[in-house]
């Protein structure tokens, strides 16, 4: 749920309850007032009858004023108490019965009692309790109607920064070194939370700046010594009075260092990619660019004895050539080092996917498969060719997946 | 062949200078900008092999100032930068080649002997070793004047030797030399040894000399014994 429309909900339901409460407060009091008023009337009249009874000793006529009626009545040996009371009242004029007030009261005329019944009408009163109460009734509405129409237009108005930050902070990548852009607002909150997300993408961007080119940095000074050890070895090559035994050691050096430099050389490869510092985009013939590694890997195909299915649609794609020779390096040494000999790869190009299949000595792989140094157990790789590939696939916005069924590997990538 | 070794790693430098001493070359070198700008203004060299990062310059520089010197020394960079950038800014600049750290110094000087060979000879690349002669523009190899035909990755590897006589060239360095390190088939050298056993028996074929020598099974020399 929106705050506004939960702010909306509470505003709306406490409005309405203290404008239904009040709108019965006042009906209540405005009845009370305008009654209160009739009987003081009431009263007077009364007092009036008793003013001309003790004058003139002698009850007045029971006249029929508008809006009042006088009733007199023996009442015998009948003590009635002076009591108001709610009437109805018959309206001579209109020919219609209205709501009246009475007073019953008692005179003394003579040493006989009589009873007075004084009623007045109350409509008078009660229209003018209905209009207060229409009018009240007509407020609420007016209040709730602008209060609805004040959220929906004027808060959803006082939102907007607020969404667009939002929007901003959502489509933030790190890596893509985006910015989150200042929104104009008079808003004091937003404005603040405005500074604090530009200056916490700010931050995470330099601690990311600094994350990266440590990696970079740390890989490049390893090139160094490594280019040191490689050197050395290659010289003491040279000397040439070794046994069997210190080749065989020096041949693992070798590899070694070899497997080393690859690891630290793909570790910098990803971090380039990641940073996108390989723009060089071109046209790359798909089609031309497989014969070529088909060619370039036909010798490690006839050495295992890896039958080649190929069927090979035109495509053309808009990549770094440098990262396209790389994603399909990886791909084709793994089909040809994960199979078995006799096994066959096949490579299916059409027009939006590529899909290499191969048989394999492992069984089906796991997810994992894309993380980086995630390899299995008698694998001679670095565990990083995937992780590249994924990697490229991302930057131009491909999505590669892998599969295993009728025993085959297959990676499927999508452009 | 006159080289000059611009490089401020020590060690390095040291094995570079090895490697490349022997009859016939003259190697020079320069641990940091100052010397090797100096050194560039006086004299004419080959070859130049050039680090990039040195302490008190940008190696990137000196090629211009080569430029501006009218100079035609060929410059191999050597860079712990694996950058495409710095690559295509360096081979912008006048480099002729461009190799990343860590190398391996047959391959070194694989690609010092290409420049040499490229600068010298204009077009007339023959690389000559008694009856072997090897026209790299044509990509033809005579053996006492017959010609011996010869695979693509054969006659590469026979080049390869050829730069790198009496040296001995690990299996690992070839590898990447023919396949380059980007192909990662490391660890996986059944094929190396079916080139040279082909690249052998045809040059003795032809009537050559067995010049190729398995050491300790790490690798091969090319030499007279």
């Amino acid at each position: 749920m929106k705050l506004s429309s939960r702010y909306n909900q509470v505003n709306i339901l406490t409005s309405l309850v203290v404008l239904i409460i009040t709108g019965v407060i006042y009906y209540v009091v405005i009845h009370f007032i305008l009654t209160e008023k009739l009987d003081k009337d009431l009263a007077v009249e009364e007092n009036e009858i008793n003013q001309y009874v003790k004058t003139y000793q002698k009850l007045p006529l029971p006249a029929s004023y508008i809006d009042q009626q006088v009733h007199y009545k023996d009442a015998g040996n009948n003590n009635e108490p002076r009591e108001f009371s709610y009437t109805t009242y018959y309206n001579a004029k209109e020919q219609e019965v209205e709501p009246g007030r009475s007073l019953i009261t008692t005179v003394n005329l003579n040493g006989k009692k009589y009873i007075v019944t004084i009623t007045k009408s109350r409509v008078e009163s009660e229209d003018l309790v209905r209009i207060i109460l229409f009018i009240t009734l007509g407020i609420t509405c007016f209040l709730l109607i602008s209060l609805i129409l004040i959220n929906r237009f004027v808060l959803n108005r006082l939102w907007k920064p607020f969404y667009t930050l939002l929007n901003q902070m959502k489509t933030y990548e790190v890596s893509r070194m985006g910015k989150i852009n200042r929104e104009p607002t008079k808003i004091d909150e937003f404005n603040e939370l405005n500074d604090s997300a530009i200056a916490m993408a700010a931050r995470v961007q330099q601690d990311y700046k600094e994350l990266k080119s440590f990696t970079d940095n740390a890989s490049h000074e390893m090139m160094t010594p490594l280019a040191v050890i490689n050197s050395k070895l290659d010289s003491l090559l040279q000397t040439e009075s070794f046994t069997k035994q210190q080749g065989a050691l020096l041949e693992d050096i070798y590899q070694g260092v070899g497997r080393l430099s690859r690891l630290n050389q793909s570790l910098l490869l990803l971090a380039k990619i990641e940073n996108n510092l390989i723009p060089d985009l071109q046209d790359i013939d798909m089609k031309e660019l497989l014969e070529s590694k088909i060619r370039q890997f036909q010798e490690l195909f006839e050495k295992d004895e890896l039958q080649l299915i190929k069927q090979l649609d035109a495509c053309q794609l808009k990549m770094s050539r440098y990262l396209a020779d790389i994603l399909m390096n990886n791909l084709f040494s793994n089909a040809v080092r994960h199979n078995h000999t006799g096994g066959t790869i096949e490579i299916i190009l059409q027009k939006n996917s590529l899909q290499l299949i191969n048989t394999g000595k492992d069984v089906g792989l796991n997810d994992q498969l894309f993380e980086r140094f995630s390899k299995s157990a008698p694998s001679e790789g670095l565990g990083l060719g995937l992780a590249i590939s994924k990697q490229i696939c991302a930057l131009y916005g491909f999505t590669i997946a892998y599969a295993y069924h009728n025993e085959k590997h297959s990676f499927t990538i999508h452009f | 062949m006159k080289i000059l070794i611009i490089e401020d790693e020590q060690a390095l430098l040291d094995s570079i200078l090895t490697y490349f001493t022997e009859e016939g070359n003259v190697c020079e070198y320069a641990t940091n900008y100052r010397t090797a700008s100096e050194k560039i203004a006086l004299y004419s060299y080959d070859c130049i092999l050039l680090d990039l990062g040195l302490p008190d310059g940008e190696g990137l520089n000196l090629l211009g100032e080569l430029k501006s010197l009218k100079k035609k020394d060929g410059v191999l960079i050597i860079s712990a930068r694996h950058s495409l950038d710095d690559k295509l800014a360096g081979l912008d600049l006048g480099a002729d080649d461009y190799l990343v750290k860590p190398f391996h110094l047959s391959e070194l000087k694989a690609r010092v002997s290409a420049i040499v060979r490229r600068k010298n000879f204009d077009g007339n690349n023959v690389i000559v070793f008694n009856e072997i002669n090897v026209d790299v523009f044509a990509m033809q190899t005579t053996v006492n004047g017959q010609l011996v035909t010869l695979t693509r990755k054969e006659f590469d590897l026979l080049v390869y030797f050829l730069s790198n006589k009496g040296k001995v060239v690990t299996k690992n360095a070839m590898a990447e030399h023919l396949w380059g390190d980007e192909m990662d088939i490391a660890n996986d050298f059944d094929f190396i040894y079916t080139h040279i056993k082909n690249l052998r028996k045809k040059l003795m074929e032809a009537g050559g000399k067995d010049y190729l020598h398995s050491v300790y099974g790490i690798g091969y020399k090319f030499g007279a014994a």
